[in-house]
Order: structure tokens, then sequence, then C-alpha cells
């Protein structure tokens, strides 16, 4: 059993605080790390790794920090985001050296394997440069798992993923987890995060928003209110006759969008009481649109609780 | 020391364009100890004027810089060290073992051409083409030892070791006299005085503060270079 | 449910719209750039880092100017003690680590990242950003060059040495000047534009001139000591500060290398081959950086 867990840690650099007091705990199976950009994924994915010291608070890996010990990369495997790799090396050297680093007593065997996993069997005797950016992550990928880490993380390792790429590692986290393995991951696409990982923990603006399971978290936002965006051919009666409606909590005449704001209480009587309301009084809807389905404002929903 | 960690840097040592800076070099030294020669105007003066100014003194301090930096700036520049830093290996070891790949470089493009350019113009006259050659060796190990540690604490590793190696170790040392016990390029010349026959080059340095001091440098930068290391920070995106 | 999605305070989606309005043309786009890279080259326009080497360096330089005025005002002598046209050579260390460090900061960045491309979707051309990259150079050499030739003469002038005489020497101090940061600039380009690694392009330049320098300086002690004087002023050629100050003494009528009294300076056809080999490396540094750059702008 390997956890990794975050208690109270802040990071700042300078006057910017990347990572805002967050404790977590990561455990066995596969979690999503989720946030928008710049939200501080990873500034504490280098911290779980051990290359960067919390600024307060502690990062441990069943309770021995992780900064300044060198040991504790038998246990990690971190798949950095940033491409370079020493592009001289053929795809199979470069896995084999990362096995030799770790002092396997058969890296040969190891770099096979691993290259194997994430099939990059075929490529193995190419130049590093002449890969592509999905080739590159692979090989990444398997320098990473060439040691068989009980944790291992990865950041954004979606980037710059075809489909095809992006269901292969998916398969592969999947399967990694489900072998009893920490395993983290970062994105900013939530449909990513959905797909693969069991338990997600949210990030925005360096402060941790939520945790738990993705489906729990999105029934709690159900709960709150839904903001529409509405053009109708009399926009001031829609708004008299849905202000008069228990579903809705405000009404707001937006002069320079020339639109509706809405904002709905009761999601489900309010997506029946409109069409509704509008036919009543002979009113034609232009438009219709959630102004707040965006991962931002899910996002922001989640950080003004 | 770590064969793999010294596989790959020496690799990325001697790749394409830096090869040919390394080469050019000495190539250059050994160019003009042969042309010397050839038009027989070569003697222990002139093989001690060469030796002392073009090689102990221009080569050695640069290919110390761009071997010392060269080992490790680079990889940290562009992250690819979160591949060395990522292993149960000791920082202490990649230091070492990225110094002696440069102390390797240095034996092959300083110190050897040196002895050869040496002895191309006037055979081993007065000790001087061993006793360069020597001074190269010690010398270029020192300045890689420092260079490589101003390679783990700056960015601008090249700019500051230039500025060390042409403003303080030239300009002022010839200007003040302290500055010189305090230069590594001195402490080579004392080390090649005193290994060449008496009087044959003249050294501003004592031999015994001469060799503390390399000892104390090299050994020192190399341990604080190991310190640094493990506490490089790589935060992600850039 | 109808599309599009409006995202509350993020995107406004206002349509992609055309510019129908006046564009400045091409002179512009080179003028930009120049004034950009003429900038960058002293860090201004940069974060606070960049800053550093650049003004150290000017600082460097600027600064036995200041003490040379005010040894001249205090010792009241009627001269200054140093020939204008002697300052540079003298304090080439200086000027040869600011085009070390400062070259590679004109071009290593767009080669490193691979904006190059972006810069010919322009109505530049590759031609343009040569001249531009090349002309921001020399300016920024022409500066660090000539600011201590004209805190001399500033000091001349307040000391109150003959005015002409000072004029007409810093004038022939500053002719001097522009030709060091012509063929300086062209080399520091050239070696820089060669690798887009900018540690490496420092190494590269500061090994070049100093290499020469030496290898030079070796072989024209040889000569003169062995008694070939000739060889020893043709050896000047195959290092760049020793070519142009040769050049710029055999433009002013100087009979005697200031800084080495054995060794003659150029006179009448020799002076020719001077010039026509410093016109030979400006000409080869923006051959070579127009080749480099049209191959960049074609990938």
């Amino acid at each position: 059993m390997s956890t990794i867990e975050i208690d109270r840690v802040s990071r700042w650099f300078g006057n910017v605080v990347a990572v805002n007091d967050v404790s977590m705990t990561i455990g066995p199976g596969v979690t999503g790390l989720l946030g928008p950009n710049g939200a501080g994924k990873s500034t504490l994915i280098h911290m779980m790794a051990g290359f960067l010291p919390p600024s307060a608070g502690t990062v441990t890996l069943d309770g021995d920090r992780v900064w300044h010990r060198e040991d504790v990369y038998r246990r990690i495997g971190l798949v950095p985001e940033r491409e370079a790799m020493y592009d001289f090396m053929t795809g199979w050297q470069f896995t084999l050296a990362n096995a030799e680093l770790h002092g396997l007593a058969d890296p040969g065997t190891a770099a096979a394997r691993a290259l194997e996993t994430v099939e990059m069997t075929f490529a193995k005797d190419r130049q590093l440069d002449t890969y592509s950016k999905g080739m590159k992550q692979r090989v990444k990928m398997a320098a990473t798992l060439v040691h068989d880490p009980a944790v291992l993380l990865l950041d954004e390792p979606f980037n710059g993923m075809d489909p095809r790429q992006r269901l292969q590692l998916m398969g592969l986290i999947r399967r990694m987890g489900a072998d009893g393995r920490t395993v983290l991951f970062s994105s900013h696409i939530l449909e990513e995060v959905e797909q693969v990982a069991s338990h997600i923990e949210v990030v925005v603006a360096g402060r941790h928003a939520a945790s738990g399971d993705f489906r729990a978290i999105r029934r709690l936002m159900i709960d709150r209110p839904h903001a529409f965006l509405i053009r109708s051919s009399d926009d001031r009666r829609l708004a008299a006759a849905l202000i008069a409606d228990g579903s809705t909590a405000a009404v707001e005449l937006d002069p320079r969008e020339r639109a509706l704001r809405v904002h709905a209480v009761d999601f489900q009587r309010f997506v029946t009481v409109l069409p509704r309301l509008a036919r009543e009084h002979g009113l034609r809807l232009y438009e219709v649109a959630p102004s707040d389905e965006s991962l931002e404002s899910v996002f922001s929903y989640l950080v003004a609780s | 020391m770590n064969a793999t960690v010294a596989a790959i840097t020496w690799r990325a040592m001697v790749g394409r364009r830096r090869a040919v800076l390394l080469l050019a070099l000495p190539l250059v030294l050994l160019v003009l100890a042969a042309g010397l020669r050839l038009t027989g105007v070569a003697d222990a003066a002139v093989s001690r004027g060469v030796l002392g100014a073009l090689a102990l003194g221009t080569l050695v301090p640069l290919l110390g810089l761009i071997v010392g930096t060269g080992v490790i700036a680079p990889e940290i520049d562009d992250g690819s060290i979160v591949y060395l830093l990522s292993k149960p290996v000791s920082r202490s070891t990649i230091v070492v073992t990225k110094l002696a790949v440069a102390a390797a470089c240095i034996a092959l493009f300083a110190a050897l051409p040196t002895l050869l350019a040496g002895l191309l113009m006037a055979g081993n006259d007065r000790g001087l083409a061993v006793a360069y050659g020597v001074g190269s060796l010690v010398g270029g190990v020192a300045y890689c030892a420092v260079f490589l540690l101003l390679g783990v604490l700056s960015r601008h590793a090249v700019v500051i070791g230039l500025l060390y190696a042409l403003l303080w170790e030239t300009l002022i040392g010839g200007y003040v006299p302290g500055a010189r016990t305090l230069s590594v390029q001195q402490w080579a010349v004392s080390l090649t005085s005193a290994v060449a026959d008496d009087g044959a080059v003249t050294a501003d340095v004592r031999l015994g503060v001469a060799v503390t001091l390399l000892v104390v440098v090299t050994v020192g930068a190399t341990i604080y270079a190991s310190q640094r290391l493990r506490s490089l920070t790589l935060a992600g995106e850039d | 449910m109808s599309a599009p999605r409006q995202q509350t305070g993020v995107i406004h989606d206002i349509g992609y719209r055309n510019y129908d309005g006046a564009r400045l043309g091409r002179w512009y786009l080179v003028r930009s750039l120049f004034a950009q890279s003429l900038r960058g080259a002293y860090g201004l326009g940069r974060p606070a880092r960049s800053k550093v080497m650049p003004m150290l360096l000017f600082a460097a330089m600027t600064f036995p100017a200041l003490i040379i005025v005010v040894v001249t005002v205090i010792t009241g002598s009627d001269d200054l003690p140093l020939d204008y046209i002697e300052y540079i050579p003298i304090t080439f260390y200086i000027s040869a680590i600011f085009l070390a460090a400062q070259a590679p900061q004109l071009v290593s960045r767009d080669l490193r990242f691979r904006t190059v491309p972006l810069y010919f979707s322009r109505p530049i051309t590759y031609a343009d950003y040569v001249l531009a990259k090349y002309a921001a150079m020399t300016a920024a050499l022409l500066i660090l060059l000539g600011s201590p030739l004209l805190i001399m003469y500033g000091g001349g002038v307040l000391a109150d040495l003959p005015f002409w005489a000072q004029t007409r020497g810093v004038l022939k101090g500053l002719a001097g000047a522009a030709l060091f940061a012509v063929v300086l600039g062209g080399i520091g380009l050239a070696v820089a534009s060669a690798t887009p690694r900018r540690g490496f392009g420092v190494a590269a330049i500061i090994v070049l001139i100093l290499v020469s320098y030496t290898v030079v300086s070796s072989v024209e002690a040889i000569a003169l000591g062995t008694g070939n004087p000739t060889v020893a002023l043709y050896a000047e050629l195959f290092t760049p500060y020793n070519l142009v100050n040769s050049l710029q003494l055999w433009l002013f009528g100087v009979d005697i290398n200031p800084q080495f009294s054995d060794l003659s300076a150029p006179h009448g056809w020799q002076g020719a081959i001077f010039a026509g080999t410093a016109l030979a490396v400006v000409a080869a540094s923006a051959g070579f950086l127009l080749l480099r750059y049209r191959k960049a702008s074609t990938r």
C-alpha cells in the first residue's frame, strides 16, 4: 500500500502563491488531479515527486518525506510534462539507460517489457529526435515503468495525443490502477479525468476545491443555482413570467448582451416551465444557453462555496 | 561513479557541434607548434612562451569552461536532468561521475595536445613539455570543478565563468598581486614550475599554497555542487 | 437548449473580424525589429536578470574613461594620456565579453524556440531580418565602444584641452569604433546563429576571438624576435581586433602601433589588404547569416 500524504502544503514563488494550504491523501487506484491551467497542478505533482520543497507543510510517502531523499525514487515514477530528453539516444537506449540508473538486476528485460507495455517496440531503434510528440510521451512512460514503481505520477500525460493514443494511454493507466498501484495524473479536461479516474481532486487557483468521486461532485453541483442566457421576442415579459414562478431566484436584463439572464434554483422544474411560459405568453425563444456549464464556472462554483 | 551517467554525459559532450569546438582548439595549438617547428624558430624559450600563453593561458581555461559547464548546464537548462535526478542515485555520484568525464575530456583535448605541442616544438627540453602537460591537466580539472559548480548554481554560468577567467585572472591579476594567489591559472603555473627543470618557469605563488588551494577548491567545489544538486528544484511548466 | 454556449466573463465571441485599415509597410517592420533587438542587447524590455550583464559590462567599459578624465583634470596636463583610437584595442577583453554574451541574446531565442518561421509569415523577408539584426548588433556595439570616447571628449573639453585637436581625435575614434562595431558584430552574430544553445554560442565567440588573439600574439612575438617584421605585420590580419586596429591606424595615418612599439602599422598599399580583409569578413558574416536564415525561412 503506497499512500501519498499531503498535509497543509503551501508553495510560493516570491509573491506568487502557487499552492495554498492544500491537504489531500492519494491512495491506491487512479486519481485525477483536475484544474484549469495555472491552478498549481504541476507544482503539486513536482512536490509529490520530491523535486520541489513545500514552503509550508509536509509531503510524505508512507510516512517518509519525499524531499531530499534519493531512495524514494525506487517507489516513485514521474512522467514530466516537458519534452526534453536525450535526443541523441534511440528509444531503446533511453529506456535501457533509465533501467540501468535504477540499478535493476536485469535492465535489458525490464526495458524490453516496458517498451512492449507502451507499444513502442516497433520504433525502438530510431533516435528520439525523430519521434512524434505522442511517441515521445509513450517512451517517457516506458522509462518510468521500467522499475515497476508503486507510485506513478503523470504530469499532463494526454497533452498532444491523438484520440487513438489517448485511448491506449487511458487503458494503460486503468490497468496500472487495477494492479494496485497509486496512479496520479493531472489534466484540465473533464472528460479525460472522468473516463479514467475513480477519484478526483480538484485544484483551482492553488486551492483544494473539491475531492471525491466524480459523479458525487457532479451531483452536488445540481443543488446550485444554474444560470441561463435567454434571448426571446420580449425579454421583459418573459422575465416577469419567470420570476413569478418558484423555480427562479433572479432575473436580469443585460443591456449589453441584449438578453435575459436567469438564475434557476430548481433546475428540473425550470427546464419544463420555461417553454410552457413562453408558449402561454406567445413569446418566441431565439436562444436558450446555459451560461455556466463551462469548466471555469464549475470551478468557480466550487471555490465560492 | 556510475557507468550509465558517464556514458550519457560522454555522448552528450562529444555530440556533433561541441566536438568541433573541442577538436578545433587543440588543433590550432598543434598546427602552430608544427608551423614553428617547420620554420625552425622553435626552441625552449619559444616553447615556454607558446605553452604558457596559448596552452595553459588560453586553451585550458576555455576548455575548462566549455567542458565544465557542458557536462551539466545544458541538461539543467532543458530539463532533461530530471531523468538523472528521479533515480535512486546519490547526487554526489552524479557530480563526481560528470567531473570524471570532464577530466577525461581535459586530458584528451587539453593536456595531451599540450604535451604533444611541447614535444613537437622543443622536445622535452628543460622538462617543459611534460611540465606544461601536467599543469594543464591539473589546472584543467580544477577549472572543470569550479565551472561545474557554476553550471549548477546559475543559468549564466558560461558568461560568469568568462568574466572570472578573463577579467579576474588576466586583467585584475595583472595589476593586483594579491589576486594572483586566488587564481587557478597561477596555481597551475606553480605546479608547472615545480615539475619543469629548475628555473625554467617562473611562478608567483608558492608550490605549497598552490597545491593546497587546488585540492581544496576542486574537492570543495565538487562537494558544494553535490549539495546544490540535491536541492535543485524543477518546477514543471517553465 | 441551443448553441452557442456563452462562457461568462472569459471569452466573448465577437466573430472573426478582418482588418481593412492602413498597414505600416515592410520598412516599419524592419525598423521595429531593429529597435527591439537593440534594446534587447542591453536588456531593456527584458526581465531585470538580463540587464545585469550588459549594464555591468557597459560600466566596466566606461569606467577607465572616467578615470582618464579625472586624472587629466587633476594633473592639469595638456593632453589625454591615451589617444582616442587606442582605447578600444586596450579594453578589448571587455567588449569581447559583451559581444560573446549579447550576440546570442539577439539570435538564439528565436532559433531555440523555433519562432523564426513566425517572422517570415509576415511581410518581412529573411534579408530584412538579417539586416535588422546585424544593424542592431552594430548599433549596440557602437554605443558600447563610442560612449567611453565621448566621455573622454567631454572631459577633454572641460579640462580646456585644445578644442579642434580633441574634436578631430574623437571623430577619428568614433569612426574607428564604427569599424570595430561592424566587423565584430558580423562575426559575433554569424557564430551565434550557428547554434540554438545560448551558452554554447557564448563560448564559441569568445574562443574564436581569444584563441586567434593569443596565437597571433605568439606568432608576432616570435616573428619580431627573429627579425621578421613583415610576418608580424600580416599576422595582424588573423584576429579581429588586431585587424580592425591596424586598419584604423592605416586610415588615420599612424606610423607605429601604439600598443606594440616594435610593430609598424600598415603603409600604403599594405593597408588596402587590411581594408580588403575587413570587407571580406563583413561580407562573409553577412553571407553566412543570409544563408542561415534563408534555410530557416524555407523550412
